[in-house]
């Protein structure tokens, strides 16, 4: 038998659950719903939801969208032909190279910088953390100083 | 009878039924009530289907249960990661929030009208990640694999969950299982 199994347990919980009797809605509830329902008769058709349109709205949107949806495919496809764009294309793709460029100079810089670091020596590495550490305590240090003397004269 | 008045009597016919099953899977009252408005303008919707349809009660029930789901993987925590990450804190913690009668045999000295407000009591203060598989199993008469699917996890966790919810309801109510299952739980 499975361990996540427990036919008595299964039954007695089955029992006790299957005698629970149905809980009674808020006597608020259908009156609420019935005021949303009411609201949204009044409220035109523009506002509600699509479903719930006139049937010759519903098949009027559906042209307009599957119109509008082709007319989107063409111009995309006339956009991507134009002369102006592809001229365009090239300058960005200009722009993506100097980036490319500008990137890889990083790259070679941070593995230099990677290197001279791996060449020091745990001991110098150590000492340079411990004194950025004393610099940046130093900073706070002063800063408490000089926000206690500031304020106390207040 | 007008479109409304007959409106107003479905819904009469069928709103506790649909609160019931909000109520069970959501265990919070007001989350519960949104559910069943939603649900009923649902219904609205598509009256002219289902005011002859005589699969009225169970098109209703699925989309309580449905929008009761999408409503606690949308609006509460991820579900699926209560059991991994606080199920055992929150099964463990939840056991105090219930008061019970100190009685060994809560059966004897309960009417059974307070006997199924404990239930009812206990089952909602369950974790959701226990009480939903739960609710679906034993009451929505749903399988394993078709709890799985519907929460979206594996089979295998909707029995670890269900078997804990189960657990946690007989240490809280003090099931009596007879003596077959005290002999093999001690």
């Amino acid at each position: 038998m499975n361990e996540n199994e427990n036919p008595l347990l299964e039954a007695a919980v089955d029992r006790e659950l299957k005698a629970l009797p149905i809980l009674r809605a808020p006597q608020a509830l259908l009156p609420r719903v019935m005021a949303v329902i009411e609201r949204r008769a009044v409220s035109p058709w523009y506002r509600r939801a699509w479903q719930t349109w006139p049937l010759p709205l519903q098949v009027v949107s559906m042209l307009v969208l599957l119109a509008a949806f082709a007319g989107l495919c063409f111009g995309s496809w006339q956009l991507v032909h134009a002369p102006l764009v592809a001229s365009a294309t090239s300058e960005a793709s200009g722009w993506f190279r100097m980036l490319n460029t500008a990137l890889s100079t990083l790259g070679v810089l941070a593995n230099a910088l990677a290197l001279a670091f791996r060449s020091l020596g745990p001991l110098v590495l150590f000492g340079i953390m411990m004194a950025l550490l004393l610099g940046y305590a130093t900073c706070v240090g002063f800063v408490t100083l000089y926000v206690r003397l500031v304020f106390a004269r207040r | 009878m007008t479109d409304t008045q007959e409106f107003e009597t479905f819904m009469r016919n069928y709103q506790d039924m649909v609160f019931s099953t909000a109520m069970r899977l959501l265990a919070n009252q007001a989350e519960a009530e949104d559910i069943t408005q939603d649900v009923f303008l649902k219904a609205y919707e598509r009256f002219g289907d289902l005011r002859e349809s005589k699969t009225a009660g169970g098109w209703l029930k699925t989309v309580a249960t449905n929008l009761s789901l999408n409503h606690l993987s949308r609006y509460r925590s991820r579900w699926s990661f209560f059991s991994d990450l606080l199920g055992k804190n929150r099964e463990e913690g939840e056991e105090a929030e219930i008061e019970f009668p100190a009685s060994d045999n809560v059966e004897e000295n309960l009417a059974r009208s307070e006997r199924r407000e404990l239930v009812e009591q206990a089952l909602q203060a369950l974790p959701t990640a226990q009480r939903v598989p739960l609710v679906l199993f034993h009451i929505e008469g749903l399988q394993y694999d078709e709890i799985a699917a519907k929460l979206g996890v594996s089979m295998g966790k909707v029995k670890t969950d269900i078997f804990r919810a189960r657990e946690a309801l007989r240490r809280k109510l003090r099931l009596t299982l007879g003596d077959e299952y005290l002999a093999g739980a001690v």
